[in-house]
């Protein structure tokens, strides 16, 4: 880990000086003080990109060195936080890359095996609290922080990432589909897919860790 | 006329405010006649509030003290290297 901090180091030293050792000129607003206004923000997509927190240290640590060389690239000083999340998908997708696996692969099914469940309908019909008022609401309510992070990672990264970036970071349609270099389109059926898996991974986890009794196992 | 099939689909993104005027409207009329997608809209609002107040990690402090000793570094200009 040292290792990587002297690097990310050595890449900040080197963006804030010429090759003679002359400070660059500073852009409008320093490097740190984008990163610092994005900082916790970036680590939690990178936690929930990666969905294990050592690989989110290295990745947000590659994210830094990679926005720090690309830095003088950023013009308008508005676009810092699609910049620095765009950045953050290019290194994880590489990161993945190098393992074998990648991020942007869709499934390869016959139609979408999610797309018609509804948990709405579901919760309706199994109906897991008899006696509840607020039936739905009592089935969120019984998902914690821990049960949320492992139904998240849990789904496949194509159809988490869209959600991470809309519902969580509060990007527009737009901005997500910028960040992950797809079309509008694209980032729409993803989107609705991801929320379609989130969905059934509520019911499967709830039903698995038996937090719901019903008539036959999902 | 869209069916409630399509209505599903459309609601996340109209809840985001990134639903186009012309499909919203869509969604607007069919939510008048369709209770039941209305409890499903009202329902879409409650499992998007829990993911985004829930999933948020916090930084590890010491992983946060060693990006701050970064950025102090850059803000310095490498002074104390």
């Amino acid at each position: 880990m040292d290792v990587r901090i002297e690097e990310v180091t050595t890449a900040m030293l080197e963006a804030t000086e010429l090759p003679d050792g002359t400070a660059r000129v500073a852009p409008d607003r320093p490097f740190a003080d984008v990163v610092h206004e994005h900082l916790d923000r970036l680590y939690g997509y990178c936690v929930h990109l990666c969905g294990d927190l050592t690989d989110a240290e290295d990745l947000l640590q590659d994210t830094l060195v990679r926005a720090m060389r690309s830095f003088d690239g950023l013009r308008d000083p508005k676009a810092a936080r699609t910049w620095l999340f765009t950045i953050a998908t290019n290194c994880a997708r590489d990161r993945w890359r190098a393992r074998g696996r990648a991020l942007d692969t869709v499934p390869l099914e016959a139609g979408d095996p999610d797309d018609d469940f509804s948990l709405f309908t579901t919760i309706a019909i199994e109906d897991p609290f008899p006696y509840s008022d607020e039936l739905h609401l009592d089935f969120l309510r019984l998902f914690g922080d821990e049960d949320l992070h492992t139904v998240f990672a849990a789904m496949t990264p194509v159809f988490r990432a869209p959600i991470l970036l809309t519902t969580i970071h509060g990007f527009s349609c737009k901005e997500a589909a910028a960040v992950l270099g797809v079309p509008l389109g694209t980032l729409l059926s993803r989107l609705h897919r991801g929320r379609k898996q989130l969905e059934r991974g509520l019911w499967v986890y709830a039903v698995r860790r038996r937090l719901v009794t019903v008539s036959d196992e999902t | 006329m869209i069916d409630c099939r399509e209505a599903v689909r459309r609601m996340w993104p109209f809840l985001d405010r990134s639903l186009e005027p012309h499909p919203t409207e869509e969604l607007e009329t069919h939510l008048e006649t369709c209770k039941r997608c209305c409890g499903e809209l009202e329902f879409s609002r409650e499992v998007r509030g829990m993911v985004t107040t829930t999933i948020s990690p916090a930084m590890p402090d010491e992983l946060r003290e060693r990006v701050e000793r970064l950025l102090a570094t850059v803000r310095d200009g490498g002074q104390g290297r």
